[in-house]
């Protein structure tokens, strides 16, 4: 079970990231910030996540939709790229003036859209890549007094990945 | 600017879009899903033939030149991406190979490899080879080869076999060491000359310093001669090429070195022609040296895919040759050198290609792809059989093929241009050639029939797998042909493609960098106090004055 301290950081810190991965993505149209940084820090969030519930959980819960988050990043960056057709040329700005109620006039063009598939894209990368590490770190934690613990073994037996793997290696031989 | 060089972005747009839908909408499993993806993925290959037909008409036909700067960012400031007959050539090629391979691949692969993401990983390392030959500047070049690096890794080993694992490191160590010395030529493009701009580095470089353009030219030959598999740099290539699956092989056979080889003829005919005068001899050694130990590196080799991956490096020293020659300071050689090699690249992409197809067809069918141990095909698979033997004749230079016709030019202006020693090795590796093809079609189609070990059955049993199989290497042994009957046209335009190429200041005029500087240039008003080149402020102590060749 993990750790207190972890449980409670993870309630307030995890819409914390969230939050500011989403400031940092908009914040990154005209300063600092951007798409890729706002993406490591939302899987940092995943990454709090995986640490204070356990990866199998987190892997149940976002697993299957990482692949689709990849793609969708890709697709819509390459559509905001498109989109510039309109305006003539491949990738070329497309600007539009939104009207938000609390924040007024904002000024909204394709590279905000831009970054948002690079935003998709990272997180999803990011977080593969964590699910991925922590599987292997609890797999190939020690075992304290040799016994396999009864939660490592079980989380070893129900990980799909690791399954599909291991088939794939006996039908190949 | 028009639409037409939108269409650039196309060859590399396209893929990645269909690979993201594959990505999105068909998740990993299910054979269902599965056929989505190979129909997807067909439906992008066609689409790709298309672009890169339409785009080989308009810059290699009627030679024009299609410059897009991505969002109206001009040179400097924006990414360029630039297709001339040149890289209009290399991209239908490319997107004949992949479309070739493909429906081999769907009836190889199998479905554990396509559950782990094989077709969207085609797309993926397809985007990378076309990014590479249409990108205008030295960072991108360096982002698509590392697109197409990765692409071939995962390629490589997914499956997860032992071996597979292994060849896969040693590939990816090797290359990555190759991109860093890459990246380091841009930083060293980018530190003195200020700018990443392929047309820009032209127009700059002679205003550096001998010592400047030497280390440049230096990195930049060791990085893509690497890529390419040339002599001293080529030990990635026969450690990785046979463990993946057969289809793996031909796709990368196909493509992979090409890139390297495009990416030297685009730096030595745009950055310093100047320099491969002087560099000939060493040029000359190394493309001599690939040929002999390529060719004869395959005579040692015990199975049908490490021979073919061999020969490839043999293949690449031929057209390493053609552009040594090409810039022999003579007018007609540099046209003639560079068109043969041109040719000699079409003629090896489509061959290999096809003949490593009919090779891990010979392998599937055996269950073993060891020469000693596997035999007697003839009886079993006569279309087979006559294919392999067509493609192998044909790469070895045999009349009515495209092997003779590019051979023979490259032979020809080797001659004309007195290159005695060079012209007698490639004639001699060629004949090793003849020798490793005839050892690999007796060894493996003639004798007993003998089958080591269990065969994939479904192969057997499926009449229209074996059909996805032979019918697209059959189409490109037609192909050679073809280009081999009509060699002349053929000839014609690879060296009319290559004028195209060898005119620097064209390229320099279609993407015009900064008018400013290029206009001050093109007066001959070199800098010696002058405005300063911005991001160059190391400029000052380079040795300015006269470029070391005539502006025409």
């Amino acid at each position: 079970m993990p750790e207190l301290y972890l449980r409670l950081l993870n309630r307030i810190l995890t819409p914390l990231l969230l939050l500011l991965a989403i400031y940092l993505l908009l914040r990154g149209h005209n300063l600092p910030g951007g798409g890729f940084i706002a993406g490591l820090m939302a899987a940092a969030a995943f990454e709090l996540q995986i640490l204070s519930r356990g990866h199998d959980r987190v892997r149940r819960s976002i697993g299957p939709y990482l692949n689709s988050g990849i793609g969708l990043g890709l697709a819509i960056a390459i559509c905001s790229g498109i989109a510039g057709l309109l305006n003539g040329v491949f990738f070329k700005g497309l600007w539009f003036d939104l009207h938000v109620p609390l924040l007024g006039e904002l000024a909204v063009g394709t590279p905000v859209i831009f970054d948002l598939g690079v935003f998709l894209v990272v997180v999803s990368v990011a977080t593969s890549y964590l699910l991925g590490l922590s599987r292997v770190s609890d797999t190939a934690a020690p075992i304290p007094d040799g016994a396999p613990s009864p939660e490592l073994s079980d989380s070893f037996e129900t990980d799909p990945a690791v399954v599909a793997d291991d088939s794939s290696l006996r039908t190949e031989r | 600017m028009a639409l037409s060089a939108n269409l650039l972005a196309a060859p590399v747009a396209a893929p990645l879009l269909t690979a993201a839908l594959i990505l999105m909408v068909a998740r990993w499993g299910g054979r269902t899903l599965i056929r989505h993806q190979v129909a997807l993925t067909a439906l992008a290959l066609c689409l790709n033939l298309g672009i890169a037909l339409t785009l080989f008409f308009g810059a290699a036909v009627q030679g024009r030149r299609f410059v897009l700067q991505f969002g109206n960012w001009t040179a400097p400031f924006g990414i360029t991406a630039y297709a001339d007959g040149l890289s209009a050539t290399l991209l239908l090629l490319t997107a004949i190979v992949a479309l070739a391979v493909y429906p081999f691949a769907v009836a190889t692969i199998d479905y554990h490899r396509a559950r782990m993401g094989f077709h969207p990983l085609y797309l993926f390392l397809l985007m990378g080879v076309n990014g590479a030959f249409l990108s205008g500047d030295l960072f991108n070049l360096y982002v698509f080869f590392e697109v197409l690096l990765m692409a071939s890794f995962v390629l490589l080993t997914v499956g997860a076999q032992p071996a597979q694992t292994n060849s896969g490191i040693r590939y990816v160590v090797l290359n990555l060491l190759a991109s860093t010395v890459f990246l380091v030529a841009a930083g060293v493009a980018y530190g003195t000359l200020g700018t990443l701009n392929m047309a820009q580095i032209a127009e700059r470089l002679p205003l550096a310093s001998e010592a400047v353009r030497t280390i440049f030219a230096g990195l930049l030959m060791v990085a893509f001669g690497s890529k390419a598999a040339l002599f001293p740099l080529f030990f990635w290539l026969p450690a990785s090429y046979h463990t993946p699956p057969p289809a793996v092989t031909a796709l990368f056979g196909g493509l992979l070195t090409k890139v390297g080889i495009y990416t030297l003829f685009r730096s030595f005919t745009l950055f310093f022609p100047e320099l491969l005068l002087s560099w000939q001899p060493a040029l000359l050694t190394i493309a001599g040296a690939t040929m002999l130990v390529g060719a004869l590196g395959a005579l040692a080799q015990p199975g049908i895919r490490r021979v073919l991956s061999f020969h490839i490096i043999s293949h690449v020293g031929f057209m390493l040759m053609g552009l040594a020659v090409a810039l022999s300071g003579n007018s007609l050689a540099i046209g003639f050198g560079l068109g043969a090699a041109i040719l000699y690249l079409c003629h090896h992409m489509i061959i290999k290609t096809a003949l490593i197809m009919a090779g891990g067809a010979v392998e599937l069918y055996m269950g073993s792809d060891r020469l000693a141990s596997i035999g007697g095909l003839v009886t079993r698979q006569p279309l087979l059989a006559f294919l392999f033997f067509m493609a192998a004749i044909s790469l070895a230079g045999v009349p009515p093929f495209s092997g003779f016709v590019s051979k023979l030019s490259l032979l020809q202006i080797t001659l004309d241009t007195r290159h005695w020693v060079v012209s007698g090795v490639s004639v001699f590796a060629s004949l090793l050639t003849m020798i490793n093809m005839m050892r690999l079609w007796r060894e493996s189609f003639w004798d007993e029939y003998s089958r080591p070990s269990r065969v994939p059955s479904r192969l057997l049993q499926s009449t229209r797998r074996q059909w996805m199989m032979l019918v697209p290497v059959a189409i490109l042994v037609l192909f050679s042909l073809g280009l081999g009957i009509f060699g002349e046209p053929a000839f014609r335009l690879s060296m009319k493609v290559a004028q195209n190429a060898l005119d620097r200041d064209a390229y320099i005029e279609a993407v015009s960098p900064s008018a400013l500087y290029s206009s001050d240039l093109r007066r001959g008003a070199f800098y010696t106090t002058g405005p300063t080149i911005p991001g160059g402020n190391t400029l000052s102590s380079t040795t300015l004055g006269e470029p070391p060749w005539p502006a025409r």
